[in-house]
């Protein structure tokens, strides 16, 4: 693990159509998202800025030169609202400051509906020659529980879409402990999903998390305070999440998508050969990647995780003053880990892949107890010489993981190191 | 500060029902009086404990001294001494009663007497006190005076035209509170000239002074540097200071027969300087001391842990603190196969268990778990061995041993509108009390009596109560001794180990129900494990009740990208941490919570 310059790029793009109750991206939606309200445009100006920004330090950081990039990823949010063009503007700036290989894996994050899909030729012809699309569900019920917008069709017309513009390489996002989702209905979900022949499927558990009470909110934060029907919708909706179902849905997945031919290469992504995620990759990697827009976060490849703050219009008002001062990076935070938490973060990713774990790690003394509880309890087997998850592993993962984290420090709730993010934070600002 | 003549001082407390407007009466009054200038005033200032203001009670009873410029054109001093208002606290009510002459009686004009009323009242005229009765709350748009007024000639003979009818938040008729103070409440008696006793009634540790002595004089007269003696302790010193608090402690020259005030004995320790004791003068001394007081009577009794081993030591520091300032607390050490090392604490009820637990906790910066709560038992053994007391209920002799157990009973009062008195008679049958009286306090309201084991009211009987009545009913209680019971008691397995800290002792008869309702509910508070987990009621050897916590199928973090991984560690070591504050029970991870299941069972409620 070392710092060095961006092999990975990420740009957020915080607009949806409308918001879905279980997010917890930065978004706003309504009419800041229609394109005649004006605020796309100025976050596509503003981001751009940022990006200059961001290179001149990297470029007095690294005077030597940058190596060109490996993954560029535009994600949201609605990234497919963009218009082609703008796309195009955005990835030969991109190209420009830093440097696009000439494999490089670029992706675009699209909705399925007909009002938000966009115009995927288009955006091939941009540049873009992965996408992503947030499929979530095939069932109709399940998508309605979501609050989704869109209809399974959607989804058939999209990759047909997809194909016809000559999309070789597309994800599917899918969701599972779903409120009133059976084991049946998530099977024929998967099913209908492989019937489309995706390249990738990410196949998460729906989390339910509570980003004001982790302290993720905030003029600083990396998250927007959850609205008031969202509250309600996740306490409701969390009374029927289950983990026994949940349990058996991960298991019908895996046997699904192995049956179909995509391989397991992280806890919840599978993929056709040659088709993984190297963006995904790099973020498990923990390889540095540089990250734009409010909300996005970039990692220095060691120890620095640098955010943008979630709100959009503080962003918009740093990157673009009004009032003729010049323009200035947006607010947000960093955090600084120790060399304990850093060795315990790259052990969790670690494990989350196939490859697991070199053996070795068994002598560090901050990972052994933990690495050797997972072995006692069969959550982790030893075998030629690496360390990985179990089938009962993968389901329990967490227990294993949480045992490799350092001890927390004696402050309840974690207020003091909340307390520094801030800080930082605001130091950044001014 | 100028000396006030003894004919002149008047000493009172104000006793009310709880939120009838204690607190917001001592503001109006310390405000007419300019005791505290309007800059300073907060609301409750005499409740100065952060928990006091958070929950909304008068824990601790506090003295202030009033300067009053009367309406004949004399200054009177008179000492208020607030007191708690919740059924927990009576004790404390009798004690600061004990320092007066007289008693604001106040009364809520909408709610009317309630059942902390008439045990105030009941105490105050137990010790011979002149009660001023005030209406509180005249503002309100549903305040029925006249009705009040009714209740209160009925039930306390209490002629109407003594009562004082205020609004102490608008401060409407405050005044005439201060005159009825002066003209009806008498001065203390006691010769200033008779050798020096004064009783002890609080104290407090003051790093420069010493213990800060709280003590209302008897007779004779105190001076700054008089060398004194407590009776008791037989401690001696030279005072530093003595004073009145206003509330602030401010220093005076003299203090004479019936002045409150403080004294700073240069002790080092409070136990030289106990509640209760008499200050007298080293020089020439009292023959004997004042009567003193009951030494609290703890009614329930729980374990106190540190979550973590090694704070024991800490605990017993904090708790020898809050002794010194909370003498109504007991604590002895005891040990639990479950939770290790901690201490045995008694309380004078549920509420003061609570705040004695989050006082540790907050002041004291201490993670406790705590036992569920008990009341003590008297178990005579075979052969003829004698008694012994039980507040543990794991602490239980052999059934071998045991020749009979009696509990302790509590008679009940309870203050209701008539449409409850079907629900809450079968709420108190169904704790298996017996129903002993009712009278109408007016047209709507009555009082009903009821004889209860203590152990099925310190649980949540009062929570039945008060939501059964929609709110309306109030409670007290005093207590009326042991009596045998069929008990037994109840042991809970988790894994197949027994957890101690979880024994209760429970009425034969309701074994059964109270078996199956606390292993369900442990159920639901054990959080699944990597394994499944029995858990099991037993009497005796008998299981009488059993469930299965089933192991953990899924913990996994879904996603893990960009942002999420940071947010995710987090997520985890708040797993971790909330793992750690979690007791180790054999192999099984219990939560505090769970050690209070018993608490939520509910009973026959
Ligand atoms: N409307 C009205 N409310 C009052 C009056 N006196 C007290 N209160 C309110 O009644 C509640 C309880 O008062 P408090 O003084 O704390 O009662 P305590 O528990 O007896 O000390 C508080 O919310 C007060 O603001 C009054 O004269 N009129
Ligand atoms: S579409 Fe995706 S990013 Fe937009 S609100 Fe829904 S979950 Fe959030
Ligand atoms: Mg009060």
């Amino acid at each position: 693990m070392s710092a060095g310059p961006p092999v990975a790029f990420y740009v957020h793009v915080p607009f949806c159509l409308s918001i879905c109750p279980y997010c917890d991206f930065a978004v706003v939606a309504g009419r800041a998202a229609r394109r005649d309200a004006g605020r796309v445009a100025a976050f596509v100006a503003a981001v751009r800025t940022e990006l200059d920004l961001r290179a001149d330090g990297l470029d007095r950081a690294y005077p030597a030169g940058r190596p060109a990039l490996q993954s560029v990823y535009l994600g949201g949010g609605t990234p497919s609202l963009l218009a082609p063009a703008e796309v195009a503007g955005l990835l030969d700036h991109v190209a420009r400051r830093f440097g696009i290989a000439a494999a490089a894996e670029i992706t675009l994050e699209v909705n399925p509906g007909r009002a938000d899909r966009g115009d995927l030729r288009g955006f091939h012809a941009a540049g873009i020659d992965r996408l992503s699309l947030g499929v979530q569900s095939l069932h109709a019920g399940d998508l309605r529980a979501l609050g989704r917008r869109h209809t399974p069709s959607d989804v058939v017309d999209a990759v047909s879409e997809a194909r016809a513009a000559g999309f070789g390489s597309v994800n599917m996002d899918l969701l599972y402990d779903v409120p009133g989702q059976s084991l049946a209905s998530w099977r024929s979900t998967l099913d209908a999903a492989l019937a489309l022949e995706p390249e990738h499927v990410s196949a998460y558990a729906l989390s339910l998390d509570d980003p004001d009470a982790e302290g993720l909110t905030g003029p600083f934060g990396d998250h927007l305070p959850l609205r008031r029907g969202a509250r309600a919708w996740r306490d409701r909706a969390r009374g029927s999440q289950d983990q026994d179902r949940a349990a058996e849905q991960y298991e019908a997945a895996s046997d699904r998508l192995a049956g179909a031919g995509l391989r397991r290469y992280e806890l919840s992504n599978w993929a056709r050969p040659e088709h993984e995620s190297r963006h995904d990759l790099a973020y498990w990697h923990r390889d540095p990647v540089e990250a734009l827009g409010p909300g996005a976060h970039a990692f220095d490849g060691d120890s620095v995780r640098r955010w943008n703050a979630a709100p959009l219009e503080p962003y918009l008002a740093a990157l673009s003053p009004s009032d003729g001062r010049p323009a200035g990076l947006p607010p947000g935070g960093e955090e600084r880990l120790d060399p304990d938490e850093a060795r315990a973060e790259a052990a969790i990713l670690g494990l989350r892949l196939p490859e697991g774990l070199d053996q070795a790690l068994l002598v560090d003394p901050a990972l052994e107890p933990g690495l050797r509880w997972g072995l006692a309890t069969g959550l982790l087997v030893d075998s030629q010489g690496r360390l990985r998850l179990t089938p009962r592993g993968r389901l329990l993962g967490s227990e294993l993981f949480m045992r490799l984290l350092p001890a927390p420090a004696a402050d309840p709730g974690g207020q003091a190191r909340r307390g520094t993010a801030t800080l930082i934070a605001a130091e950044i600002m001014i | 500060m100028a000396t006030i003549p003894q004919a002149r001082l008047r000493n009172f407390s104000i006793i009310a029902h709880v939120d009838h407007g204690k607190s917001t009466l001592a503001d109006r009054l310390l405000e007419l009086t300019h005791t505290i200038d309007a800059r300073q005033m907060t609301s409750q200032v005499l409740d100065s404990m952060d928990l006091e203001r958070e929950k909304g009670i008068t824990i601790k009873a506090r003295a202030v001294r009033l300067e009053y410029p009367a309406g004949d054109g004399l200054t009177y001093g008179l000492n208020l001494i607030d007191t708690p208002g919740h059924v927990d606290f009576s004790y404390e009510v009798s004690r600061s009663l004990q320092a007066c002459e007289g008693a604001l009686l106040v009364v809520d004009a909408a709610q009317g007497i309630e059942a902390q009323t008439l045990a105030n009242v009941h105490l105050a005229l137990a010790q011979d006190l002149v009660i001023v009765p005030v209406i509180n709350k005249i503002d309100l748009p549903s305040a029925q005076p006249a009705l009040v007024m009714e209740e209160l000639e009925n039930v306390l003979a209490i002629p109407r035209e003594e009562v004082i009818l205020v609004s102490a938040k608008e401060g409407t008729n405050v005044g005439a509170v201060l005159e009825a103070i002066v003209a009806r409440i008498p001065p203390p008696k006691g010769d200033p000239d008779a050798p020096l006793r004064g009783l002890i009634f609080d104290s407090h540790y003051d790093a420069y002074k010493g213990v800060i002595a709280y003590v209302r004089l008897a007779e004779g007269s105190l001076r700054a540097h008089e060398h004194v003696r407590l009776m008791a302790s037989g401690a001696q010193s030279e005072i530093l200071e003595l004073g009145v608090f206003r509330p602030q402690l401010v220093p005076v020259q003299r203090l004479g027969p019936g002045d409150v005030g403080y004294v700073a004995t240069g002790l080092k320790s409070v136990r030289d300087c106990q509640v209760g004791d008499t200050l007298t003068s080293a020089s020439g001394p009292a023959s004997a001391p004042l009567p003193g007081y009951q030494p609290a009577k703890q009614l329930v009794f729980a374990g106190i842990y540190p979550m973590r081993g090694e704070d024991y030591g800490e605990l017993r520091d904090a708790l020898e603190k809050l002794h010194l300032n909370d003498a109504s607390i007991s604590f002895l050490p005891e040990s639990s196969v479950a939770l290790g090392f901690g201490f045995r604490c008694g309380f004078l009820g549920l509420l003061h268990m609570e705040i004695i637990q989050e006082r540790l906790e907050r002041e004291f910066a201490l993670d406790l778990i705590a036992s569920a709560p008990s009341v003590e038992y008297v178990v005579t053994l075979t052969n003829g061995r004698g008694e012994v007391h039980v507040d543990n209920p794991a602490r239980l002799p052999a059934p071998g041993d045991i020749e009979s157990i009696a509990e302790p009973w509590v008679r009940a009062s309870v203050v209701t509108p008539s449409q409850y008195i079907g629900t809450l008679i079968e709420l108190a049958t169904g704790r298996r009390g017996t129903f002993g009286s009712m009278e109408y306090l007016d047209a709507q309201r009555v009082l009903l009596t009821f004889e209860l084991p203590l152990a099925e009211i310190i649980v949540d009987f009062y929570d039945q109560l008060k939501s059964r009545s929609q709110g309306y009913a109030s409670l007290d209680y005093e207590s009326i001794g042991y009596r045998p019971g069929a008990l037994v008691k109840l042991d809970v397995l988790v894994a197949g180990e027994p957890v101690d800290a979880l024994s209760l002792i429970v009425h034969r008869d309701r074994a059964q129900a109270d078996g199956r309702a606390l292993v369900e509910k442990l159920k639901e508070l054990i959080p699944r494990q990597m394994f499944e987990v029995p858990v099991q009621a037993t009497v005796g050897s008998n299981v009488i009740a059993r469930e299965t916590i089933r192991a953990m199928r899924k913990n996994v973090l879904a996603k893990c990208y960009g942002g999420d991984i940071t947010r995710k560690r987090k997520l985890l070591e708040k797993q971790k941490e909330g793992k750690q504050r979690m007791k180790r029970v054999g192999s099984v991870e219990i939560p505090q919570e769970a050690f209070l299941a018993v608490l939520r069972t509910g009973g026959a409620g």
